[in-house]
């Protein structure tokens, strides 16, 4: 039982992991993640299920580095995940353009080295996007 | 979202506080070829437009974890970037629509933002 229940915490932290970055590139995030958020607290409770179990009975030294291996990092991530999911209200700043206005002029460096600037926006539509950057 | 944002005939600019080098393996990595890429290290054009965020929560992939040269992970912390915001601009230089989500995740969102270039153009 211990290894079943160890394996499940494991798995099911590490693929909702899995299942909600794989959406993070498309943009195509859940507005409510709530499975995700049931699937980690389940993955959590299953990781100190199993914790529990493996100080109410003697194990081989195999099981206990198993055990000891994939339930903490089962708990750790989904609490990491949990925890993430609070502070997914980022303040909104302090925007210095509104619908109506001109766009501000600003030069910049490209990916290529070369320079940029505004100017060369002239007669074209564009999404500008400011984000947080490359990992 | 590109094709179909080329078909709208718009341009796809992405600021962000990476510096030129990150920039180019970021656009590499992703495939971002049909995107200029513009880089703000120093949060200029950031903090111009009041989008800092002092406190986002993220990682560096220089900040590795290591036990004995063996990598362990990113170690995340926080880091001063841009708040993600996105902007439609006319031909004429004109702000028409902005990307005011409170939920970081759910800026940007494909579905938010070709729906509104379509309302625009």
């Amino acid at each position: 039982m211990i290894w079943a229940l160890s394996l499940a915490a494991f798995l099911i932290v590490l693929n909702t992991w899995v299942a909600y970055m794989a959406r993070v590139p498309s943009g195509r995030v859940p507005a409510r993640p709530w499975g995700s958020v049931a699937l980690q607290i389940s993955g959590i409770a299953l990781g100190l299920a199993a914790l529990a179990v493996w100080m109410s009975q003697a194990t081989s030294l195999s099981t206990s580095i198993a055990v000891w291996a994939m339930n903490p990092m089962a708990i750790v991530f989904g609490a990491f995940f949990l925890w993430l999911l609070t502070q997914r209200k980022t303040p909104v700043g302090d925007l210095r353009v509104e619908v109506g206005d001109t766009l501000l002029p600003f030069a910049a460096t490209t990916s290529e080295g070369t320079l940029f600037h505004t100017r060369e926006f002239e007669g074209q539509r564009v999404l500008l996007k400011f984000f947080r950057g490359g990992w | 979202m590109a094709p179909e944002l080329q078909t709208l005939d718009v341009r796809i600019v992405a600021i962000s506080k990476d510096t030129p080098e990150e920039a180019a393996l970021h656009k590499e990595r992703d495939s971002l070829q049909h995107i200029t890429l513009l880089a703000d290290p120093q949060l200029e054009v950031i903090r111009q437009y009041g989008v800092e965020h002092h406190k986002a929560f993220g990682f560096d992939t220089r900040n590795t974890l290591t036990l004995g040269g063996i990598p362990l992970g990113l170690v995340p912390s926080f880091k001063v970037m841009a708040i993600p915001t996105s902007l439609i601009v006319d031909e004429t230089g004109e702000v028409r629509w902005i990307d005011q989500s409170e939920d970081y995740r759910l800026r940007s969102n494909n579905d938010r933002v070709l729906g509104a270039a379509r309302d625009v153009f």
